[in-house]
This record gives structure tokens, C-alpha cells and sequence, in this order.
């Protein structure tokens, strides 16, 4: 049992002693609303005068026109669709066993990698552009089963074994297992980048309630609501899903009541397979290339975006994507170049995670989150 | 201890004395000019010395393990060439270099500046070790290798080093040389060609990418376009492992630059491609050879019909007799491949450059052993001039760059010079030397 | 029932040999010998998983809360069903691939090269090096289970002997250049032409290592009784006398090793001291206060770039003013200090925000301050400041007096030196009051605040002693290197830094040690197999996390803080408690929550 540490009151060694002091001293002042208070003044600030310089610029003096912040939106949105995707396996898996599985973005890889060999194979052949929707419906069911594959594995050899260990194992554990199947993937088909063939249907622009967007944008936007409607009803209305609320509210009473813990996690690990196997597909469809580093980047944004949503929560999960991903393309613009800095786009990911800590800071629970982040 | 070093120092005078007074009998006839010269005991770095039956040493320190390893690989092959050529017939049977072999020490520098530090602390502790050929990867020589080699007089010279640093007078190592081109001619020609007619440009975007390769080429294209009265209207910097470059795109396109420049390598490159297609459809695209590859062309499709792509214009020497007709088919045979990258030519130069001022210092002690002084070695291979290489005629200036006059050429999409490209002649070529451009 | 087992312990085996086959570390190695003509590093390979296999498939089963051992004549025949089974599916597969044309795989599995298939077929048809491939599988495995089934006094000397042969073969770049730098003959122990162990050296390495390890199984009793002892005791750090001389011994090496060794393996030596120091304050982040940090590279970074500022490094870009916008001339000693302050100034600065947040959030937060740092120093806009993607060079060589410590044998003494200070410092915290304090906050923060703990302001305080000691390992590195890029200062130096810990043991000093060794150490000298250092990394991970948490050289208090919890717990300690490796792929039992 640790004694009490408050105001040095136990006699001990002359280091110790000295350092609880200072602690003392330390101790009184209110550090951490100062802090804060001082974080928020200055964040503020910052952001509004950005703003406001970057706007008063002229588009000679490097401004931007207003078509320019509506392809930044579309744009952002598109990216930040996949991110959410990717995000909802984050979040499931969260919401049901307390852990997060880094290696999600890997999973979306793998299906992204797997399905890529039929599909340059179909296009070879012709068959991605005669039937361009069967093609495509096979080539997503090849990349949904390769991710639900490993994501299962990946809950079978290395999770399962630790279900009950301290929170951080697994944690550790999966990001072993991020490396591991990046150099897996890596030694299976090198390193370098494959190009991934797009049907022609997919190709060229379309034009949406006045506004000019990329059809693999637009179907990227669709699948991914279409996908996050379905999950909902899932989890709302089916037995599984219930099951599912169930072990996320209390796993030993769950399994008391006679639901199959261990399946239900199976069942949960699947379907972020899913989601991360359509999403590889869309990611692919819209970037045209699969390379082994793929998830690495994607996977970090969507799990940020699963945090600043509130992770646990799909809603969460949706806006957090989004969210990532306008404030990717329209953040730096918007925000940096009033100050004159260079190459602004360089720093969208430390402007990312800025974001975050700071929604941390502020809202621990994340946006749409409950504040259960904070443990004290 | 204090008495063996005193015999050990007597021991090395009386060799000496009686070296000089061999050399001094023979009347200079086998000591080559160095000889009389030089005292090994004295001079600065001292010398390597090679025993009778013992192989001249040369060090390669370049990239054979990663997602690189083609481009170190290709110049080890073109080594092992190299040492194959000594005896002036490709017969896969190593030739010898003053009546000694030559052996061949790679290690391995991962493209890194790490990696740049193991392969040169390595190489560096092998007093037997003459030269090094290397870096593949600038990163790897930039204050990293080249000091470490350098520190102990040991030579380092570059067959794919292109890094404007490297040779920068601020920053130049004096033992560091390269035979590859400086990217600043690269960069400056990309700049003339598109100002001139062929595009007429007079506005201009770049992106860069995080390596020092891109930094190097960007920094050039924007120093010598504004010199030559264009604008640069924007510069972005992006990650190589992006994926999603159309807010960057889009945020250029807002000033409607003519020519978007973007020498970054194969997997962003051809992503930028693809997405500046639609997004700024009607900028000339430049890229440069980092991205001239069968995987660009294969990746990106139609979208790169239409793409310029700068290179060291090697059509001047792949006609070459030489080249084409002795050199590829040993390479084929010996490695059963086309040859995996550029630079095998640069480093075959290097090789031979080494060679050739090896022969030129090397002390014959007349009992069939070498001594090699470091220093004047270092100096020789600097003082080359007029050297008749694969890659053209070689004349090392004091900064170390040796390829002095550059022909730079620019290709056409799909005609690239490259494996699936239909192969055209270069649109546009142009010949600089480094005092003519910034 | 255990013959189902058994087969699937040997298919899950098999495809552990495709899989390995598939990423290339059977078809690439075929030429690397291990031992004389005949061990191949691919042979090794292809054969390990069915030998492993045999081993696991013969290990004693906990069945109805007690231990069976199996007896030989039971465990050959488990470990040949097992093992049998691993090389048929991997058959199957070569003759699958044969089947279809292996020319037809490679495009898509690289790795199915003419010498691959060249090699699993043992140079005969397909259908008969498949035959011999079931058989040579079988061997193996026999030979693994029979050596597991058997004594200890016959199974520890034999598996000593066995991996410490395996393992100078692996270093057969090392250690020659060791022998040499001891003037020693070295053609009796490694082959002249292949590299690899001679059959005389791997039968004098085998002997020796089976001696050794015979002598310590028979002092081994003896060892763990005072071990055990001190444990239970009140201390935790009371020594027995073989611990005491095998410390000295281990202190003595690590000094004596540049000597040795020369520069060259000094070098990548000097790279494990300051990944060590690293290590030792991540322990103090993770493995004392509990913190998952995985953004550790962010103080590394702070210290290798605030170290060259301080003392007057250039950029190294081309075509700018060499100086740096803030540049000062300091001597090397008198930055240290002010490095350190930064650092912990840094980290209280950045901690305070975040520190109340739940673990998981904190490690995601932290991972994001690394990632910024990483951006940060190669963003055009702090170019006039570090450099930008070109960094700097010139950076100081913190030289005593004219006396430089660039030399990597200098060098690995200057780094040693800062470790065993940083090490001191460690051990003195762990066990202070503050060190309790953290403890009390690891194990359970509620209870700590409870009893008066100020949980927040220890967490500060962790974070802060932590970063320093962090960016005494980026000055130190960039003291090694001499010239900064952004390219040193990525996510995955954090990820390594935490995997050395956690291999090591959390909140074992001289785990960071070993683990530093481990996972930097051999892959600096294990050059050739650099392509696989991340996959065996993350294998590695997965492996010390699922089958042995507490690491390889555990903390003794901290072990048995583990093991009380776990037998508070559940299935999952049992496996690790009992110290054996669990009877299959999972726990012993299915877990049922």
C-alpha cells in the first residue's frame, strides 16, 4: 500500500524528500487550468485570425476563389467517407471488448491487396468493363472476405489470448501485429506500388445538385452511407446486433444470459472486416493504386477520427471521419496560409492531430462521445 | 608496451630504408611516378598496403536490401563488371590491376543516413580498403558517409549521388566525388525547357516530396525558372506515402500555373498524375527520373500520355558501341537480367576512374606488394581530366563532381525511354555544364 | 481427441512453412550456410515449424487442474503425428503449385522462385521431394518431441547446445571479425569459402554450450531456491552469489566489448546504447507509471535537434545560409543539461493537458505528437531553423579537452557512460517514494487517488523524467550520426523503442538492456536479413505479449505483481505462471467468459 504523499509528511531519504517538496510546492498552483485556459485563449485566436487573413487575401496575394473551398469540401468529404468506414471497425470493436485494435488499418489493406489480382485480372480479360457492377460485386466480396479472414486470425492467435489481461496488452499486441502484416504483405508482393484498374463507367465527372464531383467520389460517398445505414439497423434491430449491445454493456452478465461471448466478438471482429474490405475497395477504386503502406496513413486518420467522434459510437465514427477528412483538405488552407507559411499542406497531419489533442483536452469524450475518457 | 613500439617504429625505418634504396637500385623503373615521392611512414592518412599475393581492395557501399535495392544492386553488378573489364575483355573471369586482383567489399547502406553510417563505419575499419564506390542514396553520403570515409582519407565516389548538397562548396567533403550528374543541371534545363518554345511557359507550380532528391531538383527548377524570367506561383510539399494529393492540387490550380513540377518518385507520382488530370487539365506536367519508370507508365495509364519526363540523356551513350554491344550482353550474362536501374554506367566509370589513379600512385615495392598512399590517390582521382568513360568524357572538378557537362533530355509520354514506353527520341535536349547554371 | 490436437498443431505448423516460403525467407537463404555444406538457412527454416511443432505437440497438458507429462514413447508419436501433418500441407502446397506452374503463382507471390521449388523438391521430381519432405518433417518434429519429453538434465544442454550453435551461425559475419580482432584462428570454426560453421566448430560450440548449461542445471537448484527465496522476501533486489558473479561478469563484457570487438560491431553496439537509454526512460514512462506513450519519438527528436542547435551545427541545404536561425556555440556538456530541461519542460508542457485521459487515449495522443514532430522538422516552413527534409550536420562530437568520441569505440564508452547514469537514476526512482507512489498509480489509479496520491502530478512528473532521459538519447544519436535528417525521426523508432521495453520486460533495467541488444543489435549485424527486421519485430511483439508478458529478463517485483494478479484472474495467467509455453496455439483451455 502507498503511503500518502501529500505535503511530505513521511520521513524518508533525502532525495525522495526533496522531490516530494518540490512536488508540494508544484502542487499548489493550478497548473492544469492554467494551462488550459491559456491553450484555449491562444488556439482561439489563432484559428479566428487565420481566417480571417486567409479570407481578406486576394487570389493574387494567394487567396482562394470560392469554387476552390467547394472542391476543398467535396474533396474532403470523399476522403473523410473512407475514413469513416474504416473508423466504424475501430469503433465496434471498441464499443465490445475496451480495446483498440491498431491493426484495423492493415485490415483494410489486406482486403484492399486481395482483392486487387482479380481485379487486374478481370481487367485483363475485358470483363471489368462488360459487366463492369458483377465485376465489381465479386472484386468487393474477395476484398471483404480477405479482410474479414484476417481480421478473424488476428482475433483467434493474437487478441483472444489476452482477452483478460491489462487494457494496454492488447493494445501493445496490435501494434506488433501492424507491423507484422505490413511486412507480410511487403514479403508476399513487394514493395512496390500496383495499378489498380477502374472500370470506365467510374471514370470522368458528374454533376450533383449543381456541384461538379468525381463519380468514384460520388459512389464512394454512397456506398459509404448506404453502409453506415445498414450497420445501424444492424445493430439496432438483430439478434446479433443485440447481442452485440449486450457483451458492450457487460460482457459476464451477457454471457450469463446465455449469449455466446466469444462468437459475438468473432462476429463483431468480422464485420469491421467488411467494412474495411468495402472501403478497400473504394479507396482503391478512387486511387487506383495498392501498394503494402496503404492502411498505415488511413488507418491512423480513421482511428483519430474514431476518438474525435467518440469512439464506441458508429454516429461517433461517421462524423469523426468526416470530419478528419474536411479538415484535411480545408484546414491548412483556411487556417495557415493567412500566416504567409509555406507549403501549407505539409503540415495537414500535425494539423490534424492538433485537432485532436486539443478536442481531447476540451471534450474528452469526443464529439458525440459520453466524457467517459477521462479516468479521474 | 612502450619498448615494442619503439622496436615496431625501429622495424618500420629500417623496412623503409631498405624500400628506398630497392626503388632507388630499380632507378624508378617499376614505382610508377608516385614512387620517391611519397613516404608512407610520413604522409598524411598514410598508405594501404597490398601484400604480394594479397587482392587490391575496393569498397561499395550501396543499397542491396529494401524497396532501393534495384538501384544499389545494378551498380554493384556494374562493379563486379567493372573488376571483370581489367583485363579489356567482358570473359566473366576477374581481371588484375598491377598483377593483383581486385576484391570487391559491399556493404549495405539501406538508402539511409543510418544505414550511410554502419556501411561507412565498416568500410572505413578496413585499413585494407583502397576506395569506396558509393552512395546509392544521397542521404546516405550527406555528412554521414562521406565525412566517416573521409575522416580516414578514404575516397568515396558516387555513381547515383545526384543531391546539389553533396558537391555544394559550403558543404563538400574533400574526399567525396561522384561520377553521376548534379541535379542542378537537371533542374536547370527542366526550368529552360519550360520557358522555351516547346511550352512557352512563363508561370510555374512545384511540389517536392520529404527526400533530399526532390528538394535538390525543386530547388534548382524554381532558382533558374525565376532567373530565366518565369514565376513560381506556388510550392507544396507533400509525403511520399499520400495518397490523396487533390486538395494540393486544387490549391495550385487557384493561380493557373502552365507547368506543374513535381520530380517525386514512382508510387505519389503516379497518383499525382492521375489526380491533376482532372483537377488541372490543362498544365504541362514535368516530372523527373525518378519517376521514368515502366511502373509510372503501367500504373497510371492513359493518364500519363502526355507527361514530360527529364533524364540524363543516356540515348548518347546507349548507342555506343561499347556500351550497347560489349557491355549489356556481359551484363545480361553474367546477371540474367536487363540491367535493374540507371546507374550501372556511372558506377562502372567510378570504378574505372579509381582504377586508373590507382595505377598511376601505386608504389611497387618491387617484391610484388603495393603501397597505395590515400592522399594521393585522393588527388589523382580529382585530377582526372579528359577521361574516356561509358558515360562520357570524365573531368572531376575540386567541388567532386565529375560528370561536368550534362545532356539532359525530355520525353514524352508514352514515348519514355523505359520498358512498356513506345521509346521516342528525347523532344528536347540540351548540354550544360555546372558554372552556367544556378 | 489428441490426435485431432496434434494434427492441427502440425497443419497450423504447415502453414506457418507456406507462409514463411511465401514472404521469401525459404527461396532467398538457400545459399546461406549455417553449418558446413549441409544447413542452409533455408533448411532451417523449412524444417523449424514441424520440429516446433513436435515440441509443442508433446508438451505436458494440464488436464483436470493437474499436470501430465508425457512419456518418450507417447511423445514421439505425438510429435510425429504433429509434425507429419506440417509437412503435408506444405506438400500439398509445392505440389499445388507444382500442379498449376509455379511461373503462374509468381507474378502474384513473388517469392515462388525457380530456386524455391528448386529446393523443396530436393532436386528430385516434385511427387518424390515430397515424400522426402513429409519425412525429413517427421525427423524433425520427432527429434523435437522426443526433446521435450525427455529429462531436464538431457533437455536443457541439448536445447542450449542446439540454439547456441544455431546462433553462431547466424553471426558468422561477426563473430570472425571478433576472432581477428583478437588475433585468433578462425578457419578451424567458420568455412573459409561459404561463411558458415565448420562441422568440427558447430561440434566444439555444441559441446561447449551443453557443458555450460549441464554446470548451470546443476548450480540451477541452487539458483532459484536463493531466487525464490528473495522474491518472497522482503527486498527484491537481494543477490545470490552465482546472480552476483554472473552481474559482474555481464558489467565486465559490456566494457570490455568495444576492446574486443573493434569498430565495427562497435558501432551498431553504439546504436544498442542508445536505444537502451531510450528505453530506460520509456520504462520509466510505461513500465513505473504505467503511461502508454507511443509517441517517444518526439523527445528523441527534441533532443537530437535542440543538441545541434545549442552547439552550432549547419543546415545542410543547399543554395540557403548554412546557419541555422537560432544557433548557439555551446560545448557539448554544457548543452546536455539545457537539452534535458527543454525536454522535461516539453514534457510537462504537453503531458498537462493530456495526462488525465485514459490510457488508451493518452497512447493515441502521444502517437500524435510524434507523428507532428516527425512533420514538423521536414516541413518547408522550419526550414531556415532545421533544415527541413536536407537537416542538418556538423554536429559536435563532444570532445574532452581535443579528446573526440566520434570513433564508434569512443563513442559506445561515452554512451555507456550516460547509460549506466540514466540506469542509476532509474533504479534510484523505482525505488523511492516516488517510485511506490507509481507503482500504487500503475496498479490501480483509483485507489492511489483514493489513498492521497496525486496521480496527475506523478504522471506529470513521469513524463517529464522520461523525456529528458528520451532526448539524452536524441543528443547522443545525433552526436553518433553527425548530421540530422527527418528520415531518423519517424513513428517506428517509438514503436521500436516500446517493443525493446516490453521484450525486455517492463520495468526491467536490465530487460531495456537486453531487449536493446535483441531487437537492435542483431538486426544491425544480421545484416542480410534486413528486409525481414520489421516482420520478425512485430512477430516478436505478438510472441512476448501473448506467451510471456512479463518479457525475457522480467522485474522481479513486477513479475510477481503479474503473477499475483494472474492468479486473481484467469486462464490466461495459468500458461505464463507455470512458465511453460502454453499446450497449443491458445490457452491451455478454451476460455469461457
Amino acid at each position: 500500500m502507498a503511503p500518502s504523499l501529500r505535503g511530505g509528511t513521511l520521513a524518508g531519504t533525502e532525495a525522495p524528500h526533496v522531490a516530494v517538496a518540490r512536488l508540494g510546492r508544484f502542487e499548489r498552483l493550478p497548473w492544469r487550468r492554467i494551462i488550459l485556459v491559456v491553450l484555449g485563449i491562444v488556439v482561439g485566436g489563432v484559428v479566428v485570425l487565420g481566417t480571417l487573413r486567409t479570407l481578406g487575401l486576394d487570389r493574387v496575394e494567394g487567396g482562394y476563389s470560392g469554387g476552390a473551398w467547394r472542391d476543398f469540401i467535396v474533396q474532403g468529404a470523399a476522403q473523410g467517407a473512407i475514413f469513416a468506414m474504416i473508423a466504424l471497425g475501430y469503433s465496434l470493436v471498441y464499443g465490445i471488448l475496451r480495446m483498440i485494435n491498431f491493426a484495423h488499418g492493415e485490415v483494410f489493406m489486406a482486403g484492399a491487396f486481395g482483392s486487387f489480382f482479380f481485379a487486374d485480372a478481370y481487367a485483363k480479360s475485358g470483363f471489368l468493363n462488360r459487366s463492369p457492377l458483377l465485376a465489381l460485386a465479386i472484386v468487393t466480396l474477395v476484398a471483404v472476405a480477405v479482410s474479414v479472414g484476417t481480421a478473424v486470425l488476428l482475433e483467434r492467435l493474437a487478441y483472444r489470448p489476452l482477452r483478460n489481461a491489462p487494457r494496454l496488452v492488447p493494445l501493445i499486441t496490435a501494434i506488433g501485429a501492424t507491423l507484422f502484416l505490413q511486412n507480410a504483405f511487403r514479403g508476399f508482393f513487394g514493395p512496390q506500388p500496383y495499378g489498380y484498374p477502374k472500370p470506365t463507367v467510374l471514370a470522368g465527372n458528374i454533376t450533383v445538385l449543381g456541384v461538379q464531383i468525381q463519380r468514384t467520389q460520388l459512389l464512394v460517398l454512397v456506398v459509404a452511407v448506404i453502409c453506415m445505414i445498414v450497420l445501424q439497423w444492424f445493430v439496432a434491430t438483430t439478434r446479433t446486433g443485440r447481442s452485440m449491445r449486450a457483451v458492450a454493456q457487460d460482457r459476464e452478465i451477457a454471457s450469463l444470459m446465455g449469449i455466446n461471448v466469444d462468437r459475438v466478438i468473432v462476429v463483431t471482429f468480422a464485420i469491421g472486416g467488411v467494412l474495411a474490405g468495402i472501403a478497400g475497395v473504394l479507396f482503391s477504386l478512387s486511387f487506383e493504386q495498392v501498394q503494402f503502406t496503404m492502411g498505415f496513413r488511413p488507418g491512423i486518420a480513421a482511428f483519430t477520427a474514431a476518438v474525435l467522434g467518440g469512439i464506441g459510437s458508429i454516429g461517433g465514427a461517421a462524423l469523426g471521419g468526416f470530419v478528419i477528412g474536411l479538415l484535411q483538405a480545408v484546414g491548412p488552407p483556411l487556417i495557415l496560409t493567412g500566416f504567409g507559411i509555406p507549403s501549407v499542406f505539409s503540415l495537414k497531419d500535425a494539423f490534424v492531430f492538433l485537432v485532436l489533442v486539443l478536442v481531447l483536452v476540451f471534450r474528452p469524450g469526443g464529439l458525440l462521445g459520453t466524457g467517459e475518457a477521462e479516468k479521474v | 608496451m612502450k619498448h615494442r613500439i619503439w622496436f615496431k617504429a625501429l622495424a618500420l625505418v629500417a623496412v623503409l630504408t631498405i624500400v628506398a634504396t630497392a626503388c632507388a637500385d630499380d632507378g624508378g623503373g617499376d614505382g610508377g611516378p608516385g614512387a620517391g615521392e611519397v613516404d608512407c611512414a610520413t604522409v598524411e592518412f598514410g598508405c594501404v598496403e597490398v601484400g604480394a599475393d594479397e587482392p587490391i581492395k575496393l569498397g561499395a557501399a550501396q543499397v542491396i536490401s529494401g524497396a532501393d535495392a534495384s538501384l544499389g544492386q545494378d551498380q554493384v553488378n556494374a562493379l563486379e563488371l567493372a573488376i571483370d573489364y581489367l583485363d579489356e575483355s567482358f570473359d566473366q573471369t576477374p581481371g588484375t590491376l598491377l598483377d593483383h586482383p581486385v576484391e570487391l567489399t559491399v556493404e549495405d547502406e539501406l538508402c539511409s543516413a543510418e544505414g550511410g553510417q554502419t556501411a561507412g563505419t565498416a568500410l572505413a575499419a578496413d585499413t585494407s580498403i583502397v576506395a569506396v564506390v558509393g552512395t546509392s542514396c544521397s542521404s546516405a553520403a550527406l555528412g554521414v558517409a562521406d565525412t566517416i570515409l573521409g575522416d580516414k582519407g578514404i575516397t568515396l565516389i558516387s555513381g547515383s549521388n545526384t543531391s546539389p548538397a553533396l558537391t555544394d562548396p559550403e558543404l563538400h567533403n574533400p574526399f567525396y566525388a561522384r561520377t553521376a550528374h548534379n541535379d542542378r543541371i537537371q533542374g536547370a534545363i527542366g526550368a529552360e525547357f519550360a520557358l522555351g518554345e516547346d511550352l512557352g511557359a512563363t508561370t510555374a507550380a512545384t511540389i517536392a516530396d520529404e527526400s533530399p532528391y526532390t528538394q535538390g531538383l525543386v530547388g534548382a527548377f524554381e532558382a533558374n525558372f525565376e532567373a530565366g524570367g518565369g514565376t513560381i506561383t506556388g510550392s507544396e510539399q507533400v509525403n511520399s506515402e499520400d495518397t490523396d494529393f487533390k486538395p494540393v492540387l486544387r490549391s495550385l490550380a487557384e493561380q493557373d500555373p502552365e507547368v506543374l513540377y513535381f520530380p517525386i518518385f514512382v508510387a505519389a507520382c503516379t497518383l499525382i498524375i492521375r489526380q491533376a488530370q482532372d483537377i488541372m487539365p490543362d498544365a504541362e506536367l514535368i516530372v523527373a527520373d525518378g519517376c521514368l519508370s515502366s511502373d509510372t507508365l503501367k500504373n497510371a495509364g492513359p493518364a500519363a500520355d502526355g507527361v514530360w519526363a527529364s533524364s540524363p540523356d543516356l540515348s548518347a551513350f546507349q548507342s555506343d558501341e561499347f556500351y550497347s554491344g560489349e557491355f549489356i550482353p556481359a551484363y545480361q550474362e553474367a546477371f540474367g537480367s536487363e540491367p535493374l536501374a540507371v546507374f550501372h554506367a556511372h558506377s562502372f566509370d567510378a570504378a574505372n576512374v579509381v582504377f586508373a589513379a590507382i595505377e598511376e600512385v601505386a608504389i611497387d615495392n618491387g617484391d610484388g606488394s603495393l603501397s597505395i598512399p590515400r592522399q594521393a590517390l585522393r588527388d589523382a582521382i580529382f585530377a582526372t581530366e579528359g577521361f574516356d568513360g561509358v558515360t562520357g568524357t570524365i573531368t572531376c572538378l575540386d567541388t567532386g563532381d565529375c560528370a561536368t557537362d550534362v545532356t539532359i533530355g525530355l520525353f514524352l509520354a508514352p514515348g519514355w525511354p523505359v520498358e512498356g514506353g513506345t521509346d521516342d527520341p528525347a523532344v528536347y535536349t540540351d548540354t550544360k555544364s555546372l558554372d552556367e547554371v544556378l | 481427441m489428441a490426435a485431432r490436437r496434434w494434427v492441427r498443431t502440425g497443419a497450423f505448423a504447415g502453414i506457418v512453412t507456406i507462409f514463411l516460403a511465401l514472404v521469401g525467407l525459404i527461396g532467398g537463404f538457400t545459399d546461406v550456410f549455417l553449418i558446413g555444406d549441409e544447413v542452409t538457412f533455408a533448411g532451417l527454416m523449412l524444417l523449424l515449424p514441424a520440429f516446433v511443432a513436435g515440441f509443442v505437440a508433446a508438451a505436458p497438458r494440464i488436464e483436470g487442474g493437474e499436470r501430465r507429462e508425457m512419456s518418450l514413447g507417447e511423445a514421439a508419436v505425438a510429435a510425429a503425428v504433429a509434425a507429419a501433418s506440417a509437412g503435408f500441407v506444405f506438400a500439398l502446397a509445392v505440389l499445388f503449385t507444382d500442379l498449376i506452374g509455379d511461373e503462374r503463382i509468381r507474378p502474384i507471390f513473388l517469392n515462388v522462385s525457380p530456386s524455391l521449388m528448386e529446393f523443396v523438391a530436393f532436386g528430385q521430381s516434385t511427387v518424390v521431394g515430397a515424400v522426402i519432405l513429409v519425412a525429413l518433417s517427421t525427423m524433425a518434429g520427432v527429434l523435437g518431441g522426443v526433446l521435450r519429453a525427455a529429462p531436464p538434465v538431457i533437455r536443457r544442454p541439448v536445447t542450449a547446445a542446439v540454439v547456441v550453435t544455431v546462433l553462431f551461425g547466424f553471426l558468422q559475419r561477426v563473430i570472425p571479425i571478433a576472432l581477428d580482432q583478437l588475433s585468433l584462428e578462425r578457419d578451424w570454426l567458420y568455412h573459409p569459402i561459404h561463411d558458415g560453421l565448420t562441422w568440427v566448430g558447430a561440434a566444439v560450440v555444441a559441446a561447449i554450450s551443453a557443458g555450460i548449461s549441464l554446470l548451470n542445471t546443476r548450480f540451477g537448484a541452487r539458483v532459484r531456491g536463493s531466487l525464490s527465496s528473495s522474491i518472497g522476501g522482503r527486498s527484491g533486489l537481494a543477490m545470490s552469489p552465482v546472480r552476483l558473479i554472473a552481474s559482474v561478469a555481464a558489467v565486465a563484457l559490456l566494457i570490455a566489448a568495444p576492446l574486443l570487438l573493434g569498430s565495427v560491431i562497435s558501432e551498431v553496439l553504439g546504436t544498442v546504447m542508445v536505444f537502451a537509454l531510450l528505453g530506460i526512460g520509456l520504462n520509466i514512462v510505461v513500465g513505473y507509471a504505467g503511461l502508454l506513450d507511443l509517441g517517444y519519438v518526439f523527445f528523441f527528436a527534441l533532443g537530437a535537434y535542440s543538441l545541434a542547435l545549442l552547439t552550432g551545427a549547419t543546415l545542410n541545404v543547399y543554395g540557403v545560409p548554412p546557419d541555422p536561425a537560432i544557433s548557439g556555440d555551446l560545448n557539448f556538456y554544457i548543452a546536455i543539461p539545457i537539452v534535458m530541461l527543454i525536454a522535461a519542460a516539453a514534457g510537462l508542457l504537453v503531458g498537462a493537458p493530456v495526462l488525465r485521459l485514459r490510457g488508451d487515449y493518452l497512447a493515441l495522443v502521444t502517437l500524435g505528437l510524434g507523428e507532428m514532430v516527425t512533420v514538423l522538422v521536414g516541413s518547408p516552413w522550419l526550414v531556415p531553423l532545421v533544415g527541413g527534409p536536407s537537416g542538418m550536420r556538423g554536429i559536435t562530437d563532444a570532445a574532452i579537452g581535443g579528446f573526440a568520441f566520434r570513433d564508434p569505440q569512443r563513442f559506445y564508452y561515452l554512451a555507456l557512460a550516460f547509460v549506466a547514469l540514466a540506469a542509476f537514476l532509474s533504479w534510484r526512482l523505482a525505488t523511492s517514494r516516488i517510485g511506490r507512489a507509481w507503482t500504487a498509480m500503475r496498479e490501480d489509479e483509483q485507489t492511489a487517488d483514493a489513498m492521497g496520491i496525486s496521480t496527475t502530478r506523478f504522471k506529470l512528473l513521469a513524463f517529464a523524467i522520461g523525456g529528458a532521459i528520451g532526448s539524452l538519447g536524441g543528443a547522443l544519436f545525433a552526436v553518433k550520426i553527425g548530421s540530422l535528417t527527418p528520415a531518423s525521426f519517424q513513428v517506428i523508432v517509438s514503436i521500436q523503442v516500446l517493443g525493446l521495453v516490453i521484450l525486455g520486460g517492463l520495468g526491467s533495467i536490465p530487460g531495456v538492456l537486453v531487449g536493446a541488444l535483441v531487437l537492435v543489435g542483431l538486426p544491425g549485424l544480421l545484416r542480410e536479413f534486413e528486409e525481414y527486421r520489421f516482420l520478425a519485430y512485430g512477430a516478436a511483439v505478438v510472441a512476448v505479449m501473448v506467451l510471456r508478458p512479463q518479457g525475457l529478463v522480467p522485474n522481479v517485483r513486477r513479475s510477481r505483481e503479474l503473477q499475483e494478479e494472474e492468479r486473481a484472474q484467469d486462464e490466461w495467467a495459468k500458461a505464463v505462471e507455470e512458465g511453460e509455453t502454453p499446450g497449443e496455439l491458445g490457452p491451455p483451455a478454451e476460455v469461457t467468459t
